[in-house]
């Protein structure tokens, strides 16, 4: 026992010490950030978009869509010409030339039968789309009652809009958290589960790979039972992910109540804007839940890298030999859009309960929707299951491996190893 | 723990150990008594570093029985009693010097204040003690050898288990093991070393093994197989002229064997040969003869014949 804690100790120590450690714990948050805000920073941001509004209406529904337009923030109205000859073909050219964004072509008929027209070099952005349809909706509905002889007071009355707030249900009890921000939570927790997994199983390897090519490992198995050594590295590691994980909570709560201070420039009404990027408040059984897979997954995933150390004679070797671990870890990363938007599915219940998938699959269930307690206790059970059964295969294939040099093994012989072992 | 008759430290009974598609080590027996420096020696290939794998319980037999210090089983359930150097030499080259070894040292059991007390006077003692803090990379190679026999030593061992500990070395540190073995050995502990190489062995083992394609050839005390194995050897030097040598050593009622250099030989004595009647003739042959020395064999001399044969066949 003694042993193990010293092997655990050298882990923990020789890890924190270096300086890949304190890199990626204050790059890390900053990493993680970057890749959840930048994309949607990028769907939200296009910038304004310069346009021209070809105003071919008699009634004045040009003017009152310009104005409207010209007060959002997502559009720019250049100008409102009559239509007449060749107008059409010089502003398409324009925005070929990049010196214009869209022309937005309405008519008399647009209040009549709904048809109005948008050319744009880009027409995929949603929130140019959404925006232009709103508007031009919203003032057709006006125009149309008023010509019906409708009170403008009372049109503006019916047309107070509808905010539909989401709140999950969590259990029996209401919670804060909106439906984007399950989404987000959801999948934060599914890259930092897979990032977090992966790059401790691949130290695991490491570890394994030096003592192997060092043949340190020698001398430590002639003092300590292969198991010992194997199981001593892998808890060393996982120490060292959750003394990182206790980092970064406490640098984000440090960073949380000194956003204030730290949004001092940004103006009240910018930081409502940005309610979806704000963390979500999230619940401590969400924590409890998301630290039990994350340890089941690191430790089922950490004896397959282990193993995987064992079999290879090099660093190269070993990066070829984690590929079909990576995609097995990758699976359930790639499908959290699946899982998130339908937790129920069939597809998702069964990624949950498969041990490989589990630890990324079960927490995004979870922070998305509602999990059965059976269905959560039964995940767990497999995922213990899968661990031992793993584990066990693992550290046959490690006993033998740590000694081999040369070929890496091909199938037959990793069989041959986990029987005779 | 001492007795009035010496027990054997390590004993191996009929030991085997195949691998896939050959047989590295076939029911080697061989016994090493307390207190001698025992070598095992054999060509590259003959199943020493498997035999002490199994020895240090790093592999396990497929058949026949270890003891060690009386006990049967490996070596784990007393690697605090054994220290072991590998054939193939290496260390953590990112940790400190001084981690290492205290590391080490917590391997065979001792604990983290004893390992670093010990540690700092090995590494004083073999001129290290200013690399202490440094990284293993950031040490010469000779240095990291040092610091390598430092791990198999802290613990003061009863049992020394060294494989090939002579390659590699340079001549400084070659001295240094040396020493340290001998030192070891006058302390009274036992010291189990392989080697290929037979000088070596000749001049530090009491007791020997010669093995070959994982079987035993001989074993027991230098001097007895010396005795039975070695046969008349006479060793002659030329002093230029070889006047009719060749015929002279070509005669089978005198000479069994030679093994001709030019101006230097071995020759083994037929059965009944007098060694006088060679000088004679070789002398009325025209040769002139700076030496001319009746004596045993050497042991690589032994190593030969008796290895020649089974290398041939492999």
């Amino acid at each position: 026992m003694h042993k193990i804690w010293a092997v655990i100790r050298r882990e923990f120590v020789e890890r924190v010490r270096s300086k890949w450690f304190w890199t990626s714990a204050i790059l890390g948050p900053v990493f993680f950030a970057a890749i959840i805000i930048i994309p949607l920073r990028f769907a939200s941001t296009g910038g304004t978009k310069s346009i021209v509004v070809v105003d071919g209406t008699a009634s004045g529904f040009g003017a009152r869509v310009a104005d409207s337009l010209a007060r959002g923030k997502t559009f720019t109205v250049l100008a409102r010409p009559v239509p007449r000859a060749g107008l059409l073909d010089s502003l398409t050219r324009e925005v070929g030339r990049n010196r214009l964004d869209g022309l937005l072509v309405l008519t008399d008929r647009t209040l009549e039968t709904g048809a109005a027209e948008y050319r744009a070099a880009n027409v995929s952005s949603f929130r140019d789309i959404d925006e232009l349809r709103g508007v031009l909706g919203r003032l057709a509905v006006n125009a149309r009652l008023e010509r019906a002889g409708v009170d403008p007071v009372t049109v503006g009355r019916a047309q107070i809009r509808i905010d539909l707030e989401t709140k999950k249900i969590s259990g029996s009890a209401t919670t804060g958290e909106s439906s984007a921000q399950s989404f987000w939570l959801a999948y934060v927790m599914s890259i930092v589960l897979f990032i977090v997994i992966a790059v401790y199983g691949v130290n695991v390897m490491s570890s394994v790979l030096e003592e192997k090519t060092t043949r340190v490992v020698e001398v430590l198995v002639s003092s300590l039972r292969p198991f010992q050594l194997m199981l001593g590295k892998v808890v060393g590691v996982g120490a060292v992910s959750i003394f990182q994980f206790a980092i970064w909570g406490l640098g984000g709560r440090l960073v949380l109540s000194q956003r204030a201070a730290l949004l001092g420039t940004t103006s009240p009404s910018d930081v409502a804007q940005d309610a979806a990027f704000q963390l979500p408040p999230v619940p401590a059984a969400t924590v409890v839940v998301f630290l039990a897979y994350f340890l089941g997954g690191f430790f089922l995933y950490s004896a397959m890298f282990a193993a995987v150390g064992a079999m290879s004679s090099n660093e190269q070797e070993a990066r070829q030999a984690q590929q079909p671990v990576v995609f097995l870890l990758m699976i359930a990363y790639l499908s959290v859009f699946a899982l998130a938007n339908d937790p129920g599915s069939t597809y998702a219940v069964a990624l949950s309960l498969v041990p490989f998938t589990s630890p990324i699959a079960m927490p995004v269930r979870w922070a998305a929707g509602r999990v059965g307690p059976n269905e959560l206790v039964g995940s767990l059970v497999l995922l213990g299951v899968g661990i031992g059964g793993v584990t066990w295969v693992a550290a046959r294939i490690y006993r033998v491996g740590i000694l081999m040099t040369g070929k890496r093994p091909n199938l037959k012989e990793l069989a041959r190893w986990v029987r005779t072992a | 723990m001492t007795s009035p008759f010496p027990t054997p430290i390590v004993i191996l009974d009929r030991v085997s150990k195949r691998f896939a598609g050959h047989t590295a080590v076939d029911e080697l027996s061989l016994s090493v008594p307390r207190g001698v420096i025992y070598g095992l020696l054999g060509p590259n290939g003959a199943g020493k570093t498997t035999t002490i794998r199994m020895i240090m319980d790093i592999l396990e037999p497929d058949g026949g029985a270890v003891r060690i210090f009386g006990e049967p089983g490996g070596g784990r359930a007393h690697s605090g009693r054994i220290g072991y150097l590998p054939e193939e030499r290496g260390l953590y080259r990112k940790m400190r010097v001084l981690d290492v070894l205290v590391f080490l040292g917590e391997m065979k059991g001792i604990d983290r204040r004893r390992a670093r007390q010990r540690a700092g006077e090995w590494l004083e003692r073999l001129g290290l003690a200013q690399w202490r803090l440094r990284r293993v990379d950031e040490l010469s190679k000779g240095m990291q050898q040092k610091v390598q026999f430092i791990s198999t030593m802290l613990h003061d061992p009863d049992l020394l288990i060294l494989d090939e500990p002579f390659s590699g070395l340079d001549p400084v540190n070659a001295q240094v093991m040396k020493d340290t073995v001998l030192d070891m050995r006058h302390r009274g502990k036992t010291i189990l070393f392989s080697t290929h190489i037979m000088e070596q062995a000749e001049k530090l083992c009491e007791q020997l093994c010669i093995i070959a394609r994982g079987r035993k050839l001989v074993d027991g005390a230098l001097s007895d197989i010396k005795r039975t194995h070695g046969g008349h050897h006479l060793v002659i030097g030329f002093d230029g002229s070889l006047g009719g040598a060749a015929q002279v050593f070509a005669d089978s009622t005198l000479v069994s064997k030679v093994d001709d250099y030019g101006q230097y030989a071995e020759l083994e004595l037929a059965s009944g040969a007098d060694p006088q009647q060679i000088l004679q003739r070789l002398v009325t042959s025209g040769a002139r003869l700076s030496k001319f020395e009746l004596q045993e064999a050497s042991l690589n001399k032994i190593f030969i014949d008796l290895v020649g044969p089974e290398a041939a066949r492999a």
